[in-house]
């Protein structure tokens, strides 16, 4: 008998079928067709089985269950609950005063959110504008088979615009939270941001859920920068114990535009973050920078791909892990140098610290390098704590909690090294840290 | 204050320390010095609590408590305190983040409550000032990218932050030049007082100009072999240790 590569979820379709009505622009034949299109896709192909190479380090098996059980009952999201208000305040990074949206149960929550105003900036929310959801699908050119998925579900999301030489002003936090009775539910957004020529934004999307549910947050997120233009782009993962968190971010680069991408995970059983990457123009800059913390039960899988189609760009790749008793992860990161894309500089740096012999971290860089006048580095670490520093911060008086806690957090703090150009940045880091202790003691969403 | 007896310690399974006697008390600055290989690291980290220094026998009583039952957190919290002679360096911790975390992490073992931001800030500010630290340096990672003349001093700055009431030096004058030197001296010396106590290890007996030690004991071969006042230090310096009929080489 021969491992299937693909895995049949038959009652997907069934769900489907009755649901298909609820969902946002459900009346409109363009939008309905397309959603219907991408369902039979994902029929067709079915979910990728553990013998796909991409998800070798995340067996989705477990999903095909999910997928025949999944409740499609509404769980009432504009509520503002003292359980909304709590995991709000949780997830809200105070001291960055920007516009703030609120998705609760993958529906925008009105009462939470300030959307952005400002000039040369548009903000529309897909179930408000199903044209816009419509416009954006028609754009987004990926066809995997969880993309159809979430093509085929999706419930809400946002597409936020910049015209050309605009600026947001403020960081937008875009927050999405799972409340009680999302158990078995799926959570399906997408997002788009674009940016014109010379356009300027700064985009925190935080993704937050209680500890008993069992719920699957699956986001889709499509960018697209124009000449010059310049996105940050973090993601702070806090999901619950049991959460499923899967989110897929797809980037086009162009001429001297760059990409800032920051991607924390601590909280979820199993995190997938994919961020695929293209440049479109020369001259351009994609920096992406992540951290996962792991522990027992909890598997973190980072995947990347930077696709060096042009000439002369720069893309830099720096991620650490933290893996402690019974955690796993894996960081596969794929750099692709086209035949003509010379003086390409990619660097690629992956280390992770074992808190634990029962810990596993898994590293796969890929460059397939077909140019030959580039500069392309990789570097990939798993490593104990060092204990000679160890030594030193207890012959100061540290227990061995309290030492081993700020060697893990001086570790993790090089994803932030060089980035701190602003008092946002700072705040993002402080959260960070604040999180990562939080994680050292046992809470992530506290 | 300190007190060895018949102290014995292997290291990977071999015996470093061959029974070593010796009593410290408050006020007092004793000086151990000794040939490469003597076992002089192997002391300090055995009455530190270093992993992979392992007591075969033997006691270390400190104010009259067994040192050995303790973390070196603990014997830490009991106010001892190790420069190390080769400081470590610690990217991604701030000196001021460490040294904070240090002395509230000895004041909680103590019962006391925690210094505030403000107290440390003030407090690591004046001892940095004293010991002619430049203050950007508080800012920086812990040793990192630092001199060997500064790690020594950032060492002194720790020293007096922590006020330790032992001090275990463990060849704090190696690799500096005469400034850095008279720096550390300086830093010992400010510690000096009637109830604490200073135990010097070094190869040279030139730190013994700037801080005088009121015993100067010779360690060989894993004892102590000779024991004098601070003219023993200047009678190694005039004719070495095989002057004193000691092997440079004794393992």
């Amino acid at each position: 008998m021969t491992l299937k590569r693909h895995l049949d979820t038959p009652e997907a379709a069934i769900n489907f079928d009755k649901v298909k009505t609820t969902f946002t622009g459900a009346g409109e034949t363009s939008l309905t067709n397309m959603r219907a299109n991408a369902m039979g896709k994902f029929m067709a192909t079915g979910l990728p089985g553990p013998k796909v190479e991409e998800w070798k380090y995340t067996n989705l098996t477990f999903l095909v269950q999910f997928l025949a059980n999944e409740n499609f009952e509404f769980v009432k999201s504009d509520d503002y609950s003292a359980e909304v208000k709590a995991l709000f305040d949780k997830a809200y990074i105070e001291g960055i005063t920007g516009p703030v949206v609120v998705f609760v149960n993958g529906h925008f929550h009105s009462t939470l959110s300030s959307c952005p105003d400002e000039d040369g900036v548009k903000f529309s929310l897909f179930s408000e504008n199903p044209e816009a959801l419509r416009q954006s699908l028609a754009d987004s050119q990926e066809s995997t088979a969880l993309n159809n998925l979430n093509r085929a579900m999706t419930t809400d999301g946002y597409h936020l615009e910049i015209s050309a030489g605009g600026n947001l002003s403020q960081p937008i936090q875009i927050i999405h939270m799972a409340t009680s009775g999302t158990d078995g539910q799926s959570l399906r957004t997408r997002g788009k941001i674009s940016l014109g020529n010379g356009a300027r934004a700064k985009v925190i999307e935080s993704f937050i859920g209680p500890d008993e549910q069992r719920y699957w947050t699956h986001m889709i997120s499509d960018v697209d920068l124009a000449k010059a233009a310049e996105l940050s782009y973090f993601q702070f993962q806090l999901q619950g114990k049991q959460a499923i968190h899967m989110t897929e971010l797809h980037s086009t680069v162009a001429e001297k535009a760059k990409f800032n991408g920051m991607n924390l995970q601590l909280g979820a059983e199993v995190s997938r973050s994919e961020i695929m990457n293209s440049f479109t123009g020369e001259y351009a800059e994609i920096e992406l920078r992540g951290a996962y913390l792991g522990r027992v039960k909890q598997s973190h899988d980072i995947f990347t791909r930077i696709s060096h189609d042009k000439p002369h760009c720069q893309s830099n790749q720096l991620f650490r892990g933290v893996l402690d008793e019974g955690g796993t992860s894996a960081f596969q990161g794929k750099v692709i140098v086209a035949r003509d894309a010379q003086k390409t500089n990619a660097d690629q740096s992956n280390k992770n610290l074992l808190l634990s012999r029962k810990a596993e971290a898994n590293a796969k860089p890929e460059l397939l390098i077909y140019a030959d006048d580039v500069k392309c580095t990789h570097g990939a670490t798993v490593g104990e704590i060092d204990s000679e520093q160890l030594f030193y911060l207890k012959s100061r008086g540290m227990d061995e909690t309290t030492a081993k806690g700020l060697l893990v957090e001086a570790f993790v703090a090089e994803v932030f090294a060089n980035l701190l150009v602003g008092t946002d940045e700072e705040k993002l880091q402080q959260r960070f840290t604040e999180k990562t202790s939080g994680w050292l003691s046992g809470e992530v969403t506290s | 204050m300190l007190e060895l007896k018949n102290l014995h310690a292997a290291v990977g399974g071999k015996e470093i320390l061959k029974g070593v006697n010796l009593t410290i008390n408050d006020g007092e600055v004793h000086a151990i010095m000794g040939p490469n290989g003597a076992g002089k690291s192997t002391l300090s980290y055995a009455i530190c609590g270093k992993d992979g220094y392992e007591v075969t026998s033997g006691s270390v009583l400190y104010n009259g408590k067994n040192l050995l039952d303790m973390d070196p957190n603990e014997r830490a919290g009991e106010g001892l305190f190790l420069g190390f002679q080769y400081p470590v360096e610690i990217p991604g911790i701030s000196n001021m983040n460490f040294l904070r975390t240090a002395l509230n992490s000895q004041r909680r073992y103590q019962d006391k409550p925690e210094v505030t931001a403000v107290d440390f800030l003030k407090l690591i500010r004046s001892k940095a000032k004293e010991l002619d630290m430049d203050p950007e340096m508080l800012k920086r990672a812990v040793n990192v990218g630092f001199s060997g003349g500064e790690k020594k001093r950032n060492e002194m700055v720790q020293m007096a932050v922590l006020n330790p009431s032992m001090a275990i030096l463990d060849e704090t004058d190696s690799g500096l030049d005469i400034d850095a030197l008279k720096i550390v001296a300086d830093g010992i010396n400010r510690l000096r007082a009637a109830d604490k106590a200073i135990l010097l290890i070094t190869h040279y007996q030139r730190l013994l100009d700037y801080v005088v030690p009121d015993f100067v004991h010779v360690l060989a071969d894993g004892r102590i072999v000779k024991s004098g006042t601070k003219d023993l230090a200047l009678q190694l310096e005039a004719k070495g240790y095989a002057g004193l009929g000691i092997s440079e080489n004794a393992a």
